[in-house]
């Protein structure tokens, strides 16, 4: 080897050598630099290179009236009738609209109807509807919008998930679903501006019920125009328009100008779909809305934090419980049920293993749902007493095991679970968790085929119906063990007929603490989203459910 | 890429130094003990997991701590937890070490359910044989090959994960295995069923070429000529020949096997908690976030994956450099 | 050997038709008999009613047998219609793939320069060094980074540069912005060590040729040996690497998708493969399976120009 090639070799050695120790410079001095000047909670950025990028960056999400906030992917497309959960129903309400709507304090208001009367035996419903409600392609909305809408919802061949269980009581709705009429009854245009629904049972809570999707008026030439591909760019009357949807990338809404209820403030909402890094994104001013890392949430609530300023607790209108399935043994035995509900210590597992995120949930309806009434409660964790029901059981000595099947998403321990799981175990129970995915989830809610299962309900509508009639009536399809209770039922029975919010709340109540001594569910939690929203966004709406919200958003770069 | 890069980059390390050998031969063969001294060390830590957390104070890698207090919970390195403990306040090191004994069954369990094996003798078949089944067995390799193995893998370990616990009953109920390790058996046979259909092409491959090309050989048409035996030819001078690279093979196809395992348990499609795996440990500690609170929580789990991957390639090319027999004749 | 070049060809090229056919055969099956099922995904939790999931079902076609459902998909696929996304029920699955394709093929782009442009160099060095302590280590810190996974490396690498620095930003905002930096570097750093390694045996086998020796002899400067006759010559080889590399392109890195939030077809990948989505499983394969079947057709006819020693069809048989 000559010595030029030792030349060479040299001078790729020391351009070797810098290059990595350049790297590790930069490493070095952005490392201490950052930790010196780090709060204790670690949250935010001050680094000098951090703030450059950062004061820039804030003042650019703050300038314009585009919104950004982390968003979830819809599950269905974009139609009303086809929408059964949250991550699409947050969408579609932006983007169409009913007769009705719910504000921001969850209270019924109009919507495309000015108002309406409901006849003294509660089952003729007329709808005076507003002059100046319009389609996105600024057509005029009438009565026969929604009759199509509301026909279009019945037809089979439409095959909606939902319309039976929010508009089955409209007269005459059943039979077209089944085939048997070729429209709905119930259903009637007085005139351009009029429309009557007639119910086949008067039903309290139907006004409530129309504010859900399934009810909202959809574009009748568009749909037949393109009925396949209608939905990429769907004519809606609600507040904002899509304009973009790039599955798993993001969707964009841009705001509706000639907007009924007054236009939207912002003039442009992008969901990110994409998830990745959204605490980090937030810090570095890349998105408007964050959530709290369960780590940093006692500083942060505590007002030790710079992002203490920015921090929104939204109470979830939710509950999570184990499904304890009756027909399934051991849990056809009543005091095996109860033993395990007395050996869950939620408030620990919620103060140690979620610092504190939740809110224990003593009941199965949430504190912010009308009705709730603070007597309610199910058992007190108590090995002791615990211990001595299993005895008393007719399995004592001979427990089947207990699995208790939870829909797992990714590689993380579901730390609550197992901590469940070593609270049974601690009864001499051989417990075992079972991990599936969320489609097999749903095959076994459906089959009932499973003994525990950890899940959780969101409200539709804010009425203690929703919770209790739907999860626990003998009749709705949504309670899979077929838990029976003819005590439940017959308080279900009343109060669903029950105009008085005050009496039906109460007897819902009243079947809640039956179902709870029951032991059929452990509720869990109630849950809390930590949100963060960077200062310069104002009148965010702490509703957790899906409601229309956007519009009442702002931007303003003052603050 | 880099899985089309590492087939090929097997021949590559087999080339022969010519110059320095000495020198280069002792590095070589430094680097080839580091390299058995971390296996060892892996391997021995895995296989005595269970002895290790009996004679010592060690707690067991699902023992927590009661009551658990917010103190305990991802606390960091100390003299009672040598490694800190993770999210349940369990020690990190015991984890690890099961979590070695996973990683070591698993690869042990691919390994001679034929991956290698599989491609070796198939590989040797193709190549000396020639013909039909030449052609067949490159033609299935060449099917298996063309499939995204990715989203395949995800697939198959996917639609079993519902199965998981009623074949794991099944099993734990008609063995003397326990329910814990009936079902990390059965995760362990989903894993292996979705890798092993895939492992084989790419070392037959080049098991096949290096037959061809040692047929080639001045050495070895003559003693065909002379009439030797096909087995003869075959133990004698291309075994022999494929012998190394072989070797290569298998130990560079360890680290990959290791990380497949890891990288599906990562995702929540491998191995599942309780049972400690590689993966679960690193997707429990691998945000941004936990990172800067927590950083013991993805280096202690991530370091030893990474040396056992790097020793068993670095122990491969070392091998290469002791096994290869061209290394004397040429020179 | 012209004539037995394009006889070659042609029987590769029908060689690979059945071959096609039979992955299209075996993951069509593979799905359909596997336990889960894509109408459960499709229904959220209150919405199940078994008359709906049957309507669904023969929306998507799930209720004929399933050699009929084949049969329609690929008279469907010969019109080039790959079917429905049951996971994003607006698109096609076509629809779904192609753009999330051409994400990932251009974030690979980059990173196969990356790799190339640092692998080449480092291999050569190495094997310009070979012998001395510059050699193991010059790879070996390669080596280092091929170890450790991108789940590891991701990470570390958010927190030092976004969380810590602020430097980048994790907002996807396509290929071509400086928030694409980091994912690039982590998609490409793992492979340079593959090539370099490569290029270090390369070179190590021209290193003795007699025509380095007679241009070294010629008294030729030693950085034009280097780059004109070592180098070029020990590139040749590398061809077929980056040929087989190709197909790779278009296929997505899964985790440094997930962790930057890129839509790129290995984050589609797994949330087909979990759902599962029949059709965009099937898209995805029967894409990428094309792509390598033809790849391999292409560096196997190239090699046979370039290194008549190869003989084609070797064996006689193939």
């Amino acid at each position: 080897m000559s010595n030029k090639t030792l030349t060479l070799m040299m001078g790729l050695v020391a351009f070797l050598i810098l290059a990595v120790g350049a790297v590790f410079l930069v490493v070095a001095l952005g490392g201490s630099g950052d930790d010196d000047s780090q709060p204790a909670d670690g949250s935010t950025q001050k680094t000098p290179g951090a703030s450059g990028t950062s004061t820039g960056s804030t003042a650019k999400i703050c300038e314009s009236k585009v919104l950004i906030v982390p968003g979830d992917e819809p599950l269905a497309p974009f139609d009303p009738i086809l929408v059964g959960d949250e991550s699409t129903a947050a969408y579609i309400v932006e983007i169409f609209g009913g007769l009705v709507t719910l504000d921001r304090n969850l209270k019924v208001v109009p919507d495309i109807a000015e108002s309406w009367t409901v006849s003294p035996d509660g089952l003729v419903y007329t709808f005076k509807l507003r002059g100046n409600a319009l389609f996105h392609d600024n057509t005029r909305v009438t009565a026969n919008d929604f009759k199509y809408s509301l026909e279009r919802a019945a037809d089979p061949a439409n095959a909606s998930p939902t319309v039976k269980a929010y508009l089955g009581r409209i007269k005459g709705l059943e039979d077209k679903l089944s085939g048997k009429a070729t429209d709905v009854s119930g259903v009637k245009v007085v005139d351009a501006q009029t429309l009557e629904i007639t119910l086949a049972k008067p039903e309290p809570v139907f006004i409530q019920e129309l504010t859900y999707p399934v009810a909202f008026v959809v574009k009748q030439s568009q749909i037949e125009q393109d009925p396949r591909n209608w939905t990429r760019k769907p004519i809606g009357t609600g507040p904002f328009k899509i304009v973009e949807f790039s599955p798993a990338e993001k969707i964009r809404l841009v705001r509706n100008d000639r907007y009924h209820l007054g236009a939207p403030l912002l003039e442009e909402v992008v969901f990110e779909l994409g998830g990745g890094s959204i605490s980090t994104r937030y810090q570095n001013d890349e998105i408007h809305i964050g959530f709290v890392p369960a780590l940093n949430l006692k500083d942060i609530e505590d007002g030790k934090s710079d992002l203490s300023k920015e921090y929104v607790p939204v109470p979830q209108m939710a509950v999570s419980y184990i499904t304890l399935n009756p027909n399934q043994a051991p849990f056809d035995d009543l005091k095996v049920r109860q033993a395990l509900a007395m050996s869950v210590d939620k408030a620990s597992i919620n103060d140690v293993l979620l610092y504190g995120y939740y809110r224990v949930a003593d009941g199965i309806l949430p504190p912010d749902m009308p009705g709730y009434k603070e007597s309610v409660s199910g058992f007190k964790y108590d090995i002791d007493a615990a211990k001595k029901l299993l005895s008393e059981s007719k399995y004592a000595g001979n427990f089947p095991r207990i699995i208790l099947t939870y829909g797992g998403s990714g590689g993380n321990s579901p730390e609550t679970l197992v901590a469940i799981q070593d609270g049974w175990t601690q009864l001499g129970l051989d417990v075992q968790l079972q991990a599936v995915d969320s489609a097999a989830l749903l095959r076994e809610q459906r089959r009932g085929t499973f003994q525990a299962l950890s899940e959780g309900w969101i409200a539709d509508y804010p009425d203690p119906g929703n919770f209790i009639e739907k999860l626990f009536g003998s009749d709705s399809p949504l309670n899979y063990t077929k838990y029976q209770n003819a005590d439940v039922d017959r308080l279900i029975e009343r109060a669903s007929a029950e105009p008085d919010d005050a009496k039906r709340a109460d007897l819902y109540t009243q079947a809640e603490q039956l179902i709870l001594n029951d032991a059929v569910t452990i509720p869990m939690f109630w849950p809390v989203e930590h949100t963060l929203i960077k200062s310069c966004v104002v009148n965010y709406p702490s509703v957790s459910m899906a409601i229309p919200k956007y519009r009442y958003i702002d931007i303003d770069p003052t603050k | 890429m880099t899985a089309i890069v590492a087939d090929l980059q097997a021949p590559a390390a087999a080339e022969q130094p010519k110059r320095w050998r000495m020198v280069r031969t002792m590095v070589r063969k430094k680097v080839a003990m580091a390299a058995l001294a971390v296996i060892v060390v892996f391997y021995a830590a895995g296989i005595f997991a269970p002895v290790i957390v009996a004679v010592t104070p060690l707690p067991g890698p699902n023992e927590q701590p009661r009551p658990l207090t917010i103190e305990l919970r991802n606390a960091g390195p100390s003299s009672d937890h040598l490694l800190g403990t993770d999210a349940l306040g369990r020690d990190l090191l015991s984890r690890i070490l099961y979590a070695a004994r996973t990683t070591i069954l698993f690869t042990f369990v691919v390994v001679v359910t034929g991956g290698l094996f599989i491609g070796l003798g198939l590989g040797l078949l193709a190549g000396y044989r020639g013909g039909w089944i030449d052609t067949l067995i490159m033609r299935i390799g060449e099917v298996l090959a063309g499939v995204p193995t990715l989203i395949l893998m995800l697939a198959i370990t996917a639609a079993f994960r519902s199965r998981i616990t009623q074949f794991s009953f099944d099993l734990g109920d008609n063995t003397f295995l326990s329910t814990e390790d009936a079902r990390a058996a059965v995760q362990f046979l989903i894993l292996v069923g979705a890798s092993v259909p895939f492992a084989w092409v790419g070392s037959s491959r080049i098991v096949r070429s290096v037959v061809l090309s040692i047929r080639e050989q001045a050495y070895v048409q003559a003693a065909e000529s002379m009439g030797a035996s096909t087995r003869r030819i075959l133990f004698r001078h291309v075994l022999p020949g494929v012998m190394p690279l072989w070797v290569v093979g298998v130990s560079g196809g360890m680290g990959a096997i290791a990380m497949a395992e890891v990288s599906l348990s990562f995702l929540g499609l491998g191995i599942t908690p309780p049972t400690a795996s590689f993966g679960t440990l690193i997707s429990d500690g691998a945000g941004p976030l936990t990172f800067k609170n927590n950083p013991h929580l993805l280096l202690a789990p991530a370091i030893p994956v990474i040396l056992f991957y790097l020793a068993w390639n670095l122990l491969g090319d070392a091998l290469v450099d002791i096994l290869e027999p061209r290394s004397t004749t040429h020179r | 050997m012209g004539s037995g070049v394009l006889g070659y060809t042609l029987r590769r090229v029908l060689w690979a038709v059945p071959v096609l056919f039979v992955i299209s055969v075996m993951v069509f099956y593979m799905l359909r008999l596997a336990p889960n099922d894509p109408v459960d995904a499709i229904l959220g939790r209150n919405a199940y009613q078994e008359d709906v999931a049957n309507r669904l079902r023969e929306k998507y076609g799930y209720d004929d047998p399933i050699y009929v459902q084949y049969w329609k998909y690929m008279k469907n696929l010969a019109q080039g219609d790959l079917g429905l996304s049951t996971q994003h029920q607006d698109f096609t699955a076509g629809e779904v793939i192609w753009p999330k394709i051409w994400t990932s093929t251009q974030l690979n782009m980059f990173a196969l320069v990356i790799v190339f442009g640092l692998g080449i160099p480092v291999g050569v060095y190495a094997a310009l060094a070979r012998g001395t302590f510059l050699d193991p280590l010059a790879i070996g810190g390669w080596l280092l980074l091929d170890a450790i996974p991108t789940f590891v490396m991701a990470p570390i690498l958010i927190w030092l540069f976004a969380t810590q620095l602020g430097v980048v930003g994790l907002t996807w905002e396509g290929p071509y912005s400086t928030n694409a930096i980091l994912p690039i570097l982590i998609i490409s750093l793992p492979g340079v060590a593959g090539v370099a390694r490569l290029m270090r045996a390369s070179v190590i086998s021209v290193i003795g040729e007699d025509y380095v020796r007679t241009a070294r002899a010629k008294g030729l400067k030693e950085s034009t040996v280097i780059i004109t006759h070592i180098t070029r010559n020990a590139l040749l080889p590398m061809v077929t690497v980056i040929g087989l590399s190709l197909p790779g392109l278009t296929s997505g890195s899964l985790f440094v998708e997930l962790f930057f939030g890129i839509p790129g077809i290995g984050r589609e990948s797994l949330a087909a493969a979990t759902t599962p989505d029949y059709d965009v499983i099937l898209a995805i394969v029967l894409f990428g399976s094309v792509l390598f079947v033809g790849a391999n057709i292409l560096v196997d006819v190239l090699y046979g120009f370039i290194d008549p020693r190869v003989r084609i069809g070797a064996g006689r048989g193939g």
